[in-house]
């Protein structure tokens, strides 16, 4: 099994785009019924102020049901998830969740997956976490890993081979 | 009472951040917790909620039921497990349908989640189930002359919605623990509420990095001459990373960065080396604080 399986463009894939699909519109016709472009989303943004992430104006294009468009841009990739903007809305809007649906779908078509996040998914698939044991440095410059510090084995999946199986059944599943 | 927990040590803390896992481990039992070790448990899903958001809940969904099947509370000590975990909790409850989809998948590996176990984290463990009174009664260093700031971490604090273990707008737990360890909290900087960054180090780390200076030059400015956290994510950005941070805003940073955890563990006399002080590769020293034996 490998993170191919995953996040090809395979024939399992467009029962996961439905599904994701499904949540878009579902997002959509909330903001329709509630977003009134307060913008107090952008105000309180951490990728705002950094990266120029405008979350009402993701909202106000998802209401127009741009969905492509805002699927095959990179600014989807620059939220922090700070969660200000779902904890703040005056209408209960959460355009972190519209911005994870959207990063999912550009997944689920096989865009590539920016940065480490496929060699994280691929690390837990091998071992159940998104990284082994480091080597790390201490303010002495020696270095440590965790055995010597007297630290009690790693708790990860016993039976690896159930466990990917399990992770295999999300990307194959049926809806 | 004795109070038992299933230790969910998540990816990042058992696999470089160990000054948190050391720390947790030495203070806890001496304030009459119990940490069990438990088999199998895996990454809590979060960081994968970007790519599968259906993975996400799984992996937590997962990690929950075997603390459940072990009849055990949960300990997560990371913010961004914990909420990870809370949100799965709270979804999977209001939404039959997908738990039992979740648990048609969990079968597999003959696991269940049923909802029944309790989700906590340090400050919550500390401040409501332990409780100030008795860590008061249990200080025996107190830490007199520290002047320190509080960062919660965004996950900690948001989204209030699932329930979280503090105030969103307006957490204080963090400030009371630190007065109870004899220290001098800093009340409010404009910042505390805002991110460390770490979220964006997978695909955007130069802005992640950023992030993380932005933040700590605002603390400096300010005169302020130490933070804590309380989540490995965070620590990693303050601490492991904090002269790079510097770099990105052209800035010579030089703040201590301390888990509560290690606060707690010198308050209660403990010895420096055993609280993974030397692994903290922020100047610690400049606190100045006399460690136990």
């Amino acid at each position: 099994m490998s993170i191919i399986d995953l996040t090809s463009m395979g024939a399992s894939q467009s029962d996961l785009r439905n599904e994701i699909n499904n949540r878009l519109s579902k997002l959509q016709d909330e903001i329709s019924e509630y977003c009134y472009q307060c913008a107090k989303c952008t105000s309180g943004c951490e990728a705002h102020k950094l990266l120029e992430l405008e979350p009402h104006k993701i909202v106000a294009l998802l209401k127009r049901g741009l969905i492509n468009e805002l699927v095959n841009s990179d600014v989807i990739w620059t939220c922090m998830t700070c969660l200000k903007c779902r904890e703040r809305c005056p209408q209960r809007v959460a355009p972190v969740e519209v911005l994870f649906a959207l990063k999912n779908m550009a997944v689920a078509s096989g865009k590539q997956i920016p940065g480490k996040y496929t060699a994280m998914l691929q690390s837990i698939l091998t071992m159940g976490l998104i990284q082994d044991i480091q080597q790390i440095s201490t303010r002495s410059n020696t270095t440590v890993k965790r055995e010597d510090l007297n630290l009690p084995p790693l708790s990860k999946p016993v039976d690896a081979t159930k466990f990917q199986a399990g992770i295999m059944k999300i990307a194959m599943e049926k809806i | 009472m004795k109070k038992k927990y299933a230790l969910f040590p998540g990816c990042l803390m058992p696999t470089e951040q160990y000054a948190y896992e050391l720390s947790i481990r030495e203070t806890l039992p001496l304030l009459g917790v119990d940490l069990v070790d438990v088999e199998g448990f895996s990454c809590c899903g979060e960081p994968m909620k970007s790519v599968n958001q259906l993975l996400t809940l799984y992996l937590s969904a997962r990690n929950l039921a075997i603390a459940e099947k072990h009849h055990l509370d949960l300990f997560a000590p990371c913010a961004m497990c914990h909420m990870s975990l809370s949100e799965t909790h709270y979804i999977l409850q209001k939404n039959p349908s997908m738990k039992e989809r979740v648990n048609s998948m969990l079968a597999a590996e003959g696991l269940s989640y049923t909802g029944t176990g309790q989700i906590v984290h340090t400050v919550d463990l500390l401040h409501d189930h332990i409780g100030i009174e008795t860590i008061k009664q249990h200080v025996k260093k107190p830490l007199t002359n520290l002047k320190i700031a509080a960062h919660y971490g965004c996950h900690l604090i948001r989204p209030s919605e699932i329930g979280r273990p503090v105030n969103s707008e307006d957490p204080q737990k963090i400030e009371k623990l630190l007065k109870a360890f004899g220290a001098e909290p800093v009340q409010d900087y404009p910042q505390k509420l805002d991110c460390c960054g770490a979220p964006l180090l997978a695909n955007l780390p130069e802005s992640a990095l950023t992030k993380t200076g932005q933040k700590l030059q605002a603390i400096q400015e300010q005169g302020i001459q130490a933070l804590v956290d309380v989540c490995p994510w965070c620590h990693k950005m303050f601490d492991s990373k904090q002269t790079k941070a510097g770099e990105t805003v052209a800035a010579k940073l030089d703040i201590p960065v301390v888990y509560l955890t290690q606060l707690l563990g010198l308050a209660l006399g403990l010895n420096a080396d055993k609280l993974g002080l030397h692994l903290n590769l922020s100047p610690v020293e400049k606190l100045g604080l006399k460690e136990g034996k």
